[in-house]
């Protein structure tokens, strides 16, 4: 099997996703559907989460098909400048949407119903329709690698924009100075730091350790938990485009980033859901029910084998 | 003797053992065990400073318990990745700094310890304000050393013995 199957695998998903999401969010709100507003808000962010191995993959569907007879250099070029800037749009409305989430997984002390910002929904709305358009664009511009029959001919100004920008982050990361790498590598640090701490704690009183604790005042600690986790984002991305080679093949990487997104998912699907309320109710003394132990347990394994994973690296470095 | 120490089977099995439980794997348990020992100072420190303020703050204290364990975790395997390579780290102004802003970062966690937790007549007002510069320093202090440990990779002068 190849690396360049990942791509196959996952470069659908944020293109189908993001229209489903939208035509779900639009719904919601006609409906005024709470549980329907979360869900789509989930599957924004779970998008985003899902978007990063989808342009990494990228690189080594690149490698294997770039010296084929008919497969134009440009195009590639294109389709990955346009995938660069879907990624970090798609990212956005992942966060904005993370923050609508967020309303939901509160206990209101009056016991009324989560509001969702209307600032909030403006702008999941805006940067869902513009997500939806760069990915459409994306994934023309892929299909036009391999599938001659489709080809329009017309060039993409997005891929073009793109296919500028990368070059621009990669001497910045690599090239301009020799201390961008380590200071990345300082803010991935403690970003794991930030995660560790906030959400382990959360975890750790889930899971019934630390049990004088009140749930719902811990669960204060997770927007720093997230306040991390989009660092090491950011940070693990800018990595990735500056060495693109040293992860692309990478065992260990690839398996990273499936415990990312697990990781990530996990954060998202319990901390950041209504379902977190069946833990925030708990009071000093009460026990969790097994299976938000379970989860919790597996949050804290994910994150730490993310660690372990990420020192693990160069250990299963791939000559190129 | 640091000749002596870089010379030792140990030391040259930490360095240059293909297995993957050789210098990987210490590496990673320093990694986890900076994790919990700064992440669990973080929920302390954030707390005293006003984040999730509606948490009692004394059951807090538990999370003594975690930075001990870390902090072991932390001598064992710093202990090991320096017999693995003496000469490079001692040689490096940067590792005495890290080592010190660890220990100043530490001594105050512990300060915070017998200050705040230590007196459980306390109101959680007296505890918060007299925790409040503690926290700052030590946050500055962790990220400090953080830092500085990140940045060994990065400042040595020499490698080993001959060179």
């Amino acid at each position: 099997m190849y690396s360049a199957h990942f791509h196959l695998l996952l470069n659908h998903w944020p293109i189908i996703g993001t229209f489903v999401g939208l035509c779900l969010f639009v719904v919601s709100l006609i409906a005024n559907q709470d549980d329907l507003k979360q869900t789509s808000l989930a599957v924004f962010s779970f998008l985003s989460l899902l978007s990063i191995p989808a342009y990494m993959s990228g690189n080594a569907a690149q490698q294997v098909i770039k010296d084929f007879p008919g497969v134009s250099a440009e195009m590639i070029q294109s389709h990955q400048g346009a995938a660069l800037l879907s990624l970090i749009i798609m990212e956005i409305t992942g966060g904005f949407a993370l923050i609508g989430l967020w309303q939901f997984s509160r206990v209101d002390k009056g016991g009324g119903k989560p509001i969702l910002p209307g600032w909030n929904v403006f702008a999941v709305l805006i940067l869902a329709v513009a997500t939806m358009a760069c990915m459409a664009i994306t994934g023309n511009t892929g299909g036009e690698i391999r599938h001659p029959e489709v080809v329009s001919g017309t060039s993409s100004a997005l891929g073009a924009l793109g296919g500028k920008i990368l070059p621009s982050i990669q001497y910045v990361v690599v090239d301009y100075s020799m201390w961008v790498w380590p200071i990345l590598e300082d803010l991935h640090f403690i970003g794991l730091i930030l995660i560790i701490g906030a959400i382990g704690v959360v975890n750790l009183r889930v899971m019934g350790f630390l049990k004088q604790l009140p749930v719902a005042p811990l669960h204060r600690f997770i927007p720093w938990g997230i306040a991390g986790f989009v660092i090491n984002i950011v940070s693990g991305v800018l990595f990735f485009i500056g060495m693109p080679d040293f992860y692309t093949n990478n065992i260990d990487f690839q398996i990273k980033m499936l415990a990312m997104v697990l990781a990530g998912s996990n954060l998202l699907f319990f901390h950041c859901t209504s379902y977190f309320r069946v833990c925030a109710r708990l009071g000093p003394g009460d026990e969790a029910p097994a299976l938000a132990k379970f989860v919790a347990a597996s949050s804290i394994f994910l994150w730490i084998a993310l660690i372990v994973l990420g020192r693990y690296m160069p250990f299963f470095e791939v000559a190129n | 003797m640091l000749k002596a120490v870089e010379e030792s089977g140990f030391s040259v099995w930490i360095r240059d053992s293909p297995s993957p439980f050789a210098f990987w794997f210490i590496i990673s348990v320093h990694a986890v065990g900076m994790g919990l020992l700064v992440g669990a100072s973080l929920v302390i420190d954030l707390r005293l400073l006003g984040v999730a303020a509606a948490l009692p703050l004394a059951p807090l204290k538990s999370l003594y318990r975690i930075m001990w364990v870390a902090f072991w975790m932390q001598v064992v395997s710093g202990v090991l990745l320096l017999i693995a390579y003496p000469i490079k780290a001692l040689t490096n102004p940067d590792f005495y700094l890290k080592l010190a802003l660890i220990g100043i970062a530490f001594t105050l966690m512990l300060r915070i310890r017998n200050r705040v937790f230590g007196d459980a007549t306390l109101s959680e007002s007296v505890m918060m304000q007299k925790g409040r510069a503690l926290a700052v320093w030590t946050l500055i202090l962790w990220a400090g050393a953080v830092t500085a440990g990140r940045m060994l990779a990065y400042t040595y002068s020499r490698i080993n013995y001959s060179g």
